[in-house]
């Protein structure tokens, strides 16, 4: 089976002012390269500022990328001229993690569905109001609440309609950009099934960013860890969480609190903060907390290396 | 048994709302021994913060009061007491940690000094002495080049780095009770192993008992001695934490386990749907109610359920406020 989505060596950067009037570029997502295939769920993790968000968006043309390729369902996104553009857009929606701020507060729940509708407009204006209608049923929102604003809702409530609103457009690929992380674990419960029930039933494909890796391992089939700006390990989610190989995965994995009483992983530990990203170290990026640094770390960036079917690692002691 | 330290009885907090007075937190009773870390756990809502803000005489002035019941700390009750008597307690024998360090620290200060000012406060420290013991302390908290840190201002840190210094501020006058208000929730899961750490340690070395609230059962499991779970303003459960999470006397409980995805020991290929808590925590205005709260949410919810409130039931030191809980 072909992927849905094939990203290949993604790179995006921002602009940053440094001190006497110099300016720098940072890398916030540098030649990142990796695939989805319909209907499965890519999760990305890693800690605050290593660039998961900022890879989403640029999968979804929302950032530019100053190089590399996004090939979804076949056709070359990120090189489509307007007119190709609209109808492809259609195919990605993004459900944000504050369903608070991501909705217009003057709009109705009913408008706010149909918004991307009516700005990609494939489907004909009579049949928009009964689309609506089917959407709110799909996510588990009552007819009657199509007509209220947002503040009129709960936060789980809002969550929903951010997905009903992403849905509209029959898109292919949805990003869900810590789409439960606001939401108190009953309600988490809630739109974690309805996602999972919508995916089963709509053969839809997911990017995952979240936090929580006991939500990953739930939702995932593949997993992409970020450190800095890059993917440090690839896996299948079993490989992934009963056997990562990365030094920083075993830190992440090693410092989830659990109830089970027989998870009694060693705590790693990684000292102190991640670099400077304006200045990347010139080998690994995390030799500097790495508890098995050895020299030759930081002499070369390692590359993401195959070391077993559906398991990239980029570190020199682990790929051998 | 020794006293507790601390010991809430029959709380019972009111909010004055647009529509009168409605109870936040209804007959609460919970004791706190010294050295031990006691959870609250709960969804939003129901009344956790609000318990710490008032062991903190702390309430929001003009909206929250104590109505009835008293909260005892080393035999006085602090219901009672003047804003006198509160001052010299809070940040000096109880302190605090808040969620988001950002907010909580003042951003023209170093760091060095805001901690010195609690010292020369409370400890009468003159501001040589306070500057020493900053320095201490951000090393006790395990922020690396302490001597030089001391003068960098709150921006200049990350976000791990200034709940150090919040707990630094938090630990400077060796409180006997430290309440940490879902104090890693805004950090790294790494970050958050270090923080939870460094409680764990310095609770052991200085023997401050913790009073930890947070959304984590998984945090509760490692850090706990204790735990109390809370709904709409009511203890639904409280116990040993291995007891309570390993056989859960409360259905809300049983549910806020159940319903999250946890990270266990070996995963396996099998996936069910996660058991859903149907519904959310009701609203303010019905927190009053002679009823199971929960009843609208319980699957074993009978007419009694909603028509009585349940008397809280022993199992060992376990216990329960559900009709059914001999049934769970
Ligand atoms: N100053 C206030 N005025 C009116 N209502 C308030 C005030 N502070 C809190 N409340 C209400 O009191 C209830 C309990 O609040 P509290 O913050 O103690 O709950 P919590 O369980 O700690 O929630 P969270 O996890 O969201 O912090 C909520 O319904 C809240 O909206
Ligand atoms: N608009 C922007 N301008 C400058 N830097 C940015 C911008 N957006 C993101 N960054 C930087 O890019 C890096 C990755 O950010 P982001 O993708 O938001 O990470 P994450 O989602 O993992 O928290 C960070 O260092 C962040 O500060
Ligand atoms: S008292 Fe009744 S409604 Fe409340 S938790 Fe127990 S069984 Fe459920
Ligand atoms: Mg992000
Ligand atoms: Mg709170």
């Amino acid at each position: 089976m072909t992927a849905l989505l094939d990203v290949k060596n993604l790179s995006i950067r921002f602009p940053v002012k440094r001190s006497w009037g110099r300016s720098s570029w940072l890398y916030a997502v540098d030649d990142v390269s990796f695939e989805v295939k319909r209907g499965e769920t890519l999760a990305i993790v890693g800690e605050s500022g290593s660039g998961k968000t900022t890879a989403a968006l640029g999968v979804a043309r929302l950032v530019h990328a100053s190089g590399g390729t996004v090939n979804l369902d076949g056709q070359d996104f990120l090189s489509l001229e307007p007119e190709d553009l609209r109808q492809a857009r259609a195919k990605v929606q993004v459900i944000f993690q504050d369903p608070y701020s991501s909705l217009n507060p003057r709009l109705r729940a009913e408008a706010i569905v149909r918004e991307p509708m009516d700005s990609i407009g494939t489907l004909p204006v009579s049949e928009r109001p009964a689309r609506v209608a089917e959407l709110f049923e799909q996510v588990g929102l009552r007819p009657e609440q199509m007509k209220l604003f947002p503040h009129q809702f709960s936060g789980g409530q809002r969550q929903r309609i951010g997905i009903a609103r992403a849905l509209s457009t029959n898109p292919e690929l949805i990003i869900c950009d810590e789409a439960v992380s606001a939401l108190d674990v009953a309600v988490q419960a809630q739109i974690l099934n309805l996602l999972r029930r919508l995916q089963r039933d709509l053969g839809l494909t997911y990017l995952f960013i979240s936090h929580d890796l006991g939500v990953v391992q739930h939702m995932s089939d593949h997993i992409a860890v970020m450190y800095m700006g890059k993917i440090v390990e690839y896996a299948d989610r079993l490989s992934l969480f009963n056997n990562p190989k990365h030094p920083y995965t075993k830190a992440l994995l090693s410092a989830v609190p659990s109830v089970d009483q027989k998870r009694k992983v060693e705590r790693l530990l990684i000292p102190g903060d991640p670099p400077n990203p304006l200045d990347p170290p010139k080998g690994c990026r995390f030799a500097s907390r790495c508890p098995f640094v050895e020299n030759a770390c930081r002499a070369a960036q390692p590359p993401l290396d195959e070391i077993a079917p559906q398991h990239k690692v980029a570190c020199i002691k682990a790929s051998h | 048994m020794t006293e507790p330290l601390l010991k809430v009885e029959n709380l019972r907090i009111e909010l004055a709302l647009r529509s009168g007075q409605a109870p936040v937190i209804d007959d609460l009773s919970l004791e706190l021994h010294a050295g031990e870390t006691l959870s609250f756990v709960g969804e939003s809502g129901c009344g956790k913060s609000m318990t710490a803000l008032a062991i903190m005489g702390l309430l929001p002035e003009g909206v929250g009061s104590v109505a009835s019941g008293r909260i005892l700390f080393d035999g006085r009750d602090m219901a009672q007491m003047s804003d006198e008597e509160l001052r010299g307690i809070r940040g000096n024998e109880i302190s605090m940690i808040f969620q988001e360090p950002m907010t909580s620290l003042n951003p023209v200060y170093s760091v060095g000094e805001q901690i010195a000012e609690v010292l020369r406060r409370h400890k009468g420290m003159n501001k040589a002495q306070a500057w020493t013991r900053a320095t201490e302390l951000l090393d006790a908290v395990r922020i690396p080049n302490a001597a030089a840190r001391v003068s960098d201002y709150p921006h200049q840190m990350s976000g791990g780095q200034r709940q150090r210094v919040m707990i630094a501020i938090a630990l400077a006058c060796s409180p006997k009770i430290l309440i940490a208000d879902e104090p890693t929730t805004a950090l790294d899961v790494t970050v958050q192993a270090q923080i939870f750490d460094l409680l764990r340690d310095l609770g052991r070395e200085t023997g401050t008992a913790i009073i930890l609230i947070t959304h984590d059962m998984g945090a509760v499991a490692e850090m706990a001695d204790r735990m109390v779970v809370m709904y709409a303003g009511r203890k639904a459960e409280d116990g040993p934490v291995r007891p309570v999470i390993d056989h859960p006397r409360h259905p809300y409980t049983k549910g806020l386990i159940s319903c999250v995805p946890h990270l266990l020991a070996e995963l396996t290929e099998e996936r069910p749907d996660l058991t859903e808590v149907a519904g959310i925590v009701p609203s303010l205005g019905s927190f009053g109610a002679d009823a199971c709260l929960f009843a609208s949410r319980c699957d074993l919810a009978d007419d009694r359920c909603r028509s009585q409130r349940p008397p809280e039931v022993a199992f060992g030191d376990q216990h329960s406020a559900c009709w059914k809980a001999d049934q769970l």
